[in-house]
């Protein structure tokens, strides 16, 4: 993983005049050295004016266990009309000779889910056209709807596996069999950096997911290293990072007090090796850390909320406290300059609520209760805030449902075409994006693989998906994806 | 340096757009990977190569490809930018169109003159790679007047030098040299008894006497198991509750195989071996197969191709720095190595897989047991998967198992026949004693039972258990002696055979006797149930008796049976093939042969990056073609002989390692004259050259272990079941012995760069806020804090003399005058501010295991330790 090409060796003047940049931006929040040092570096020339950013934040939110694309944002009459009819039975029966089926690919065979079910499923749930833009959205989000204008769906979405591995797909853009490689968060605040350097950069809430389906692989940095991990944030704790405080019984000033004896003694060592990186870059990760201890439990306290916007979140009411605290944190985040919140909904230790192979509509309707109200109230508060042109927000799900019906009231798995959405950060609202067919099968106006996502995602942060590449890591095509230019304001 | 500014600084080179176009590293790599695969040395498309700028300028055999005149009509750039599909370089399929900005960079390169390095190395053939010649041990340079070293290593190190003009440091401090050799060795920082008992020493030899002492002590085994567990990708179970996905339940035994086998300086060769093929070699040696966990630790449930891919993989990558996974879809781009010899490599794997064995004391394997490689399938047959794409196998061309051609020595598998135990693991003495054993102990339960009461008050349910114990103890060994008949000789078993069929139908019909005679109690029970809720209580009785139908429906089919006369029966335990394929035994053997260039010198360069913080060749897992040839690779050369002449015995390197000058540098530059000091700078900035020692930070389980050590909580108890993950803040053993896989592990290591487990051939160390807040906050630093500060009060008689004794107990090292008062000032203000404790604001809620003291001074000496255990000195290595 070291990078050091023979050029560098050579260039030591350059190489000293970095790493003495490097020093006094301290190491450790490296990637707050990356973005700076292009634009700050004199010696290395004009900054790559690449592109210019659109957006500074990401709140991306994740449904775990593969929400229905039919009963959520991509309304398919057909399958009313055709309902009980086989798809054979259908003049769209071509759906079942596509090449597009060639790319579903699994881990392991399952004998009871991920199977192309026959017998056509009726819509669960009613549609209207929303906002001024009139984009249909399903009845079971009401308050979403009235977001209607500033979202754009993609509902042309499609992925390889066909069992609950596409959610580890869905952040790295590879297949489970591939392995594990880092997630779109780690790339983002890897090229990024920090704007807030007293909290972490890529934050995390929600229970993750399962190890089934790829763990906490899903918010990892792998071989970029554990400063770009996604950092588990508890909401509902008085530590809600792992060692936030010290333990029971130490006093603040005490603390203070031996943070104070220490930066001394640092300071000490700093004359006898002044020229000791490493040191310098410690000294900084513990001014940083005592600011830290400070900064993150105020994140999670909402004491200066008012109590309309605790209600807007829907903290009065049980079936959206949970989400709506995760999403007023995920403002009070982004509102601080965290580059990256990634929130999971619906982890069970399995494969997810969202997993609806059976009683679908009961399911749908109450997950859709869950995190309507929530999600809805974060969109209208960044925007009132002035907060939603800077920050991205994803909503996805690693795959959609079956037009046919899976235990008389059910949906499996299905790769081949879903629905996501975006809203803010330089992406046009009010608008859709691609198709699938008649009957929801296939993604086949505008297709898109989930890097996609990932490659649109960074170009609003001003990133080029293939500047990210770490020597010695071969990253394939298909794992930058393509930016979906169509859907930038 | 610290890994993460490199990293920063080649990600700067990558995205800054320099006015000159620099060859190096923007058009060399650029042509490496739009051209590498067609125009380099493994193929030379129209006769044209463009790994090197000579070549370039040279041409096709159409001439030459730039136009120095019109850069921009060159045949190069009208190739990669034409608009016709059949003319486009790279071709459809062979990789994406360059960037209209990497078609400048060319454009600028030609204008500038399409200049590279004179000395830019070309080969003529992959052959002639450094890495696929057979190392040469070249006569040592003479050692020059001004060293005084008789050490190979510094002869090596110092010829360098002296030719690029580098003066090295001075020797280290004694202080810092014992923390460096205690640290490095056995990953536990030297205790205030052992800095004195070496200071004291007078020895001319207490150096080397050390050494020897340091890689006598078991630590050794524990800090250099780690590091290899590292590199072979140990890595405990995971899965979730019953079900394992990966690796597999008791692969600690594993683990202790290493650290056992390193102790005892067991020759690299012979573990390599044992790990690819113990069951081969030595198939009825418990010990021995712990070692195949190698393979075990791949296992994947739901997934053949994910694990025999990551066997190929990583045993490539461990043992021959070989990145042969590249050609699994594709000839390897940058190797010689084809699509097929990678499926070649596969059908040496292919026939294995694992199973537990049964150890003695404990039968049931889910609680304790052995898991081990063996051959399961010998005629299973390997495809080559056309593009890598595992839904279409090349079925018509099944593969033989090879390996790499480019390493050219013998190849032979011979298949194995293997021992009764191996193949039939019942046969194991202890495993028949134990389970008759058990039985009669249930026997004997059954007639005491019975014995305590008199006849007529035994109970007909104590009559049948002691029945059914009869006939389960009858069955048993009539089950055990047929099937050991058989075994032997299949004539004689016939009669054998009919006994125990007949006895195991016997105990079957009396066990499920047994069972009906219970249930009709339990539904008696029911009845007379004073449930006072009519509904439930009919749903209970109800349930009993549709348990007993069921019941009596199989004692009925039991009965009928008892008149049946056939001699099938149950045998007593599972049998596998009796012989093995010995494709893995080939293929440990073409491994460690000596004529393989590779083994040896991946070997040596893994020992020597964890002793020195850089590795002699820098990309510890590729030594192929993209590997250029190592500024130091006679040393490497000669080490890695010097390796296989000696047993490959890895201690031997460390000793040649330890005691040579170059170790023992001091690491501050400070310390060399100031024109010396710039030339070095000037000269080797990166410190190629090792005139100095790295700083380092220590690993993330020395982090800890030193965490107990110093303040002497550290459980020395070596080996054993892996310990929950989540109790390394309680429990006192060594990091390593605490469960590491893949969504277990332990916080306070992740924080620290522990190993990625399914990949980590070099770890990372970052720097990171989190670290701090570990060591801050965790209740491990500050419980040990406290105890260190009680055990060094009671040896200390002032606060001068605390400060000193804690300086030298955490730091290994004693305080400056500076430190010493700004240490003394603080005690008093600390005692100053915990002596009003109620005016005081009371901040963290996790819990200690160790209250702090009660009055403020002592209070105030748990702080200053709590802070030198903070101190950046603490996770360093100087």
């Amino acid at each position: 993983m070291k990078t050091k090409t023979a050029s560098e060796q050579n260039n030591s003047v350059s190489n000293q005049h970095r790493r003495g940049f490097l020093q006094d931006l301290g190491l450790g929040f490296g990637s707050v050295a990356l973005s700076s040092l292009l634009q700050t570096d004199t010696n290395a020339g004009p900054a790559v004016p690449a592109i210019a950013p659109r957006a500074k934040n990401v709140i991306w939110l994740f449904m775990i266990g593969g929400a229905s694309h039919m009963e959520t944002f991509d309304p398919k009459p057909a399958l009313t009309k055709f309902a009980g009819k086989t798809i054979d039975e259908t003049p769209h029966s071509g759906v079942l000779k596509s090449p597009y089926l060639a790319n579903e690919r699994v881990v392991a065979f399952d004998p009871n889910n991920g199977f192309i079910r026959n017998e056509i499923y009726p819509l669960q749930v009613g549609y209207g056209p929303r906002g001024e833009s009139g984009i249909e959205i399903s009845d079971w989000f009401p308050h979403l709807s009235e977001c209607a204008d500033d979202l754009c769906l993609v509902r042309s979405m499609w992925t390889e596996d066909s069992n609950h591995g596409a959610q580890l797909q869905f952040h790295t853009g590879r297949h489970r069999v591939d392995g594990f490689f880092p997630t779109i968060g780690s790339w983002a605040t890897y090229g990024l950096g920090s704007l807030n350097e007293n909290l972490p950069q890529f934050v995390v809430m929600g229970t993750p997911v399962a190890d089934c389906c790829g763990g906490q692989e899903c918010h990892r940095a792998n071989y970029l290293g554990p400063q770009f991990d996604g950092v588990p944030l508890d909401v509902d704790s008085d530590t809600p990072l792992p060692y936030a405080l010290p333990p029971a019984g130490v006093f603040r000033e005490e603390q203070a007090g031996e943070f104070e004896l220490l930066r001394q003694l640092h300071q000490l060592s700093s004359e006898q090796f002044p020229d000791d990186e490493s040191l310098r870059a410690r000294i900084r990760s513990y001014e940083l850390a005592f600011r830290m201890q400070t900064a993150v439990p105020d994140v999670v306290r909402f004491n200066d909320e008012s109590e309309l916007t605790r209600r807007q979140y829907g903290l009065d009411q049980n079936e959206t406290k949970a989400f709506g605290q995760q999403m007023l944190t995920a403002r009070r985040l982004v509102e601080r300059g965290v580059r990256f919140v990634q929130v999971y909904h619906g982890s069970n230790g399995g494969a997810g609520q969202w997993d609806s192979h059976t009683g679908l509509k009961a399911n749908h309707s109450k997950l859709c209760r869950q995190t309507d109200q929530p999600i809805a109230a974060l969109l209208k508060d960044l925007k009132q805030r002035g907060l939603l042109d800077e920050t991205l927000v994803v909503w996805a799900t690693e795959f959609g449902r079956t037009p046919g019906a899976q235990s008389s009231n059910g949906r499996d798995h299905h790769p081949y075409g879903f629905s996501v959405w975006m809203a803010g950060g330089g992406i046009r609202g009010g608008i859709t994006h691609g198709a699938t067919d008649e009957l929801g099968f296939h993604a086949v106006e505008n297709r898109h693989y989930v890097t996609d996502i990932h490659a649109t995602l960074l170009h609003q942060l001003g990133l080029d998906p293939h500047k990210l590449v770490v020597e010695g890591r071969q990253r394939l095509e298909k794992d930058f994806g393509h930016v979906i230019h169509d859907i930038l304001a | 340096m610290s890994r993460i500014i490199l990293l920063l600084i080649a990600i700067c080179f990558v995205r800054s757009n320099a006015v000159a176009v620099d060859y190096e590293s923007e058009i060399k790599p650029l042509f490496e990977e739009k051209c590498g695969a067609c125009h380099g040395v493994l193929k030379q498309e129209a006769g044209l190569r463009l790994d090197a700028g000579s070549l370039v300028r040279q041409g096709s055999v159409d001439g030459s490809v730039l136009d120095f005149e019109h850069p921009r009509h060159s045949r190069l750039i009208e190739r990669i930018t034409t608009t016709d599909h059949d003319e486009r370089m790279p071709p459809d399929g062979q990789g994406n169109p360059l960037s209209e900005q990497q078609i400048n960079q060319l454009i600028q390169w030609i204008e500038s003159g399409a200049t590279s390095p004179a000395d830019e190395p070309i080969i003529a053939s992959p052959q002639e790679h450094w890495a696929y010649q057979r190392p040469v041990k070249l006569p040592l340079p003479q050692v020059s007047a001004t060293s005084d070293s008789t050490n190979p290593i510094d002869a090596w190190m110092d010829a360098k030098r002296q030719e690029a003009g580098l003066v090295p440091t001075p020797q280290a401090s004694d202080d810092t040299l014992l923390r460096r050799i205690y640290l490095d060795v056995t990953g536990l920082p030297p205790s205030l008894t052992q800095q004195e008992e070496f200071f004291e020493r007078s020895s001319p030899n207490r150096w080397s006497e050390l050494v020897n002492e340091l890689l006598g002590d078991s630590a050794y085994g524990e800090k250099w198991g780690r590091h290899w567990m590292d590199v072979w990708r140990y890595s405990d179970w995971d899965g979730y509750k019953n079900e394992v996905r990966g690796s597999q339940p008791h692969i600690w035994h594993w683990r202790d195989w290493i650290v056992e086998s390193l102790n005892a300086d067991k020759g690299y060769d012979v573990m390599v071996a044992e790990m690819l093929a113990g069951d081969e070699m030595a198939p009825e040696d418990m010990s021995t197969l712990r070692a195949t966990g190698f393979l075990v630790r791949n296992f994947h449930k739901s997934n053949r191709d994910i694990w025999l891919d990551a066997t190929v993989e990583h045993s490539a990558k461990a043992f021959l720095g070989m990145t042969i996974a590249c050609a699994r879809c594709h000839d390897h781009k940058y190797d010689p190595i084809s699509q097929q010899e990678y499926y070649n490599l596969r059908a040496v794997f292919e026939p294995h897989r694992v199973r537990t064995e049964q150890l003695p004391g404990q039968s049931d394997t889910s609680k304790q047991g052995l898991p081990r490689a063996y051959d399961a399938d010998l005629d299973i047959e390997t495809f080559l998967y056309v593009r890598g794409n595992e839904k279409n196998p090349d079925k018509a061309h099944p593969l033989e198992p090879n390996v790499p051609a480019i390493i050219g020595t013998t190849f032979q598998v011979d298949a194995i026949p293997l021992p009764t135990v191996a193949s039939h693991p019942f046969m194991r003495d202890h495993v028949e004693a134990e389970e008759l054993k058990l039985i009669r102990e249930e026997l004997k339960k059954a007639q005491d039972a019975i014995a305590s009461h008199p006849e007529e008050h035994a109970t007909p349910i104590a009559r049948q258990t002691l029945a059914t114990a009869k006939a389960k103890l009858r069955s048993a060994e009539l089950r055990w002696a047929a099937t050991k008949a058989k075994l032997d000789s299949e004539s004689t078993s016939a009669s054998l055979a009919s006994q125990a069929a007949e006895a195991e139908r016997s105990f079957q019909f009396q066990q499920t006797l047994l069972s009906v005679l219970k249930q009709r109690s339990a539904v008696a029970a029911a009845k007379e149930s004073k449930e006072a809720d009519e509904t439930k209580k009919k749903q209970a009785i109800d349930a009993a008796e549709k348990k007993l139908a069921e019941l009596e429906k199989q004692l009925v089919e039991t009965s009928v049976k008892l008149t049946e006369s056939g001699n099938k029966f149950t045998p007593v335990g599972k049998s596998y093939p009796t012989a093995s394929t010995g494709r893995r035994t080939a293929l440990a053997k073409w491994i460690t042969h000596p004529d393989n260039p590779l083994t040896a010198r991946v070997a040596i360069n893994h020992l020597w990056m964890r002793h020195f913080g850089e590795p002699l060749v820098e990309n510890v897992f590729d030594f192929g073609l993209r590997s250029n040839r190592p500024l130091h690779h006679e040393l490497l050369d000669w080490l890695a002989i010097e390796f296989m002449e000696n047993q490959w015995s890895m201690k031997h390197i460390h000793r040649l390692i330890l005691n040579s000058r170059t170790y023992q540098l001091a690491s501050s530059p400070e310390q060399l004259d100031e024109a010396v000091l710039q030339r070095n700078q000037s000269v080797d900035p990166d410190n190629q050259y090792f005139w100095r020692a790295n700083v380092r930070r220590l690993e993330a389980e020395v982090v800890r272990d030193s965490l107990l050590a110093v303040s002497g909580s550290l459980d020395r108890t070596m080996g054993g079941a892996d310990i929950d993950y989540q109790d390394g803040e309680k429990n006192n053993r060594r990091s390593l012995y605490f469960r590491h896989a893949y969504e277990k592990q332990m916080q306070m290591l992740v924080t620290f760069d522990a190993a990625n487990p399914t990949d980590c051939y070099r770890r990372t160390e970052s720097i990171i806020p989190q670290q701090a807040l570990a060591l801050a906050n965790s209740p491990l630093a500050t419980d040990q804090a406290r105890l260190l500060a009680q055990r060094i009060s009671a040896q200390a008689s002032d606060d001068n003399s605390f400060t000193n004794l804690a300086f030298r107990t955490t730091l290994g090292r004693r305080a400056s005058d500076s430190e010493l008062s700004t240490c003394n000032s603080f005690l008093q203000q600390q005692t100053n501010l915990l002596t009003n404790q109620s005016s005081l604001a009371p901040l963290g809620v996790a819990v200690t295991t160790v209250q702090p003291a009660t009055d403020a001074a002592s209070r105030a000496r748990e702080n200053l330790i709590h802070v030198l255990m903070n101190h950046n000195d603490f996770v360093t290595l100087r």
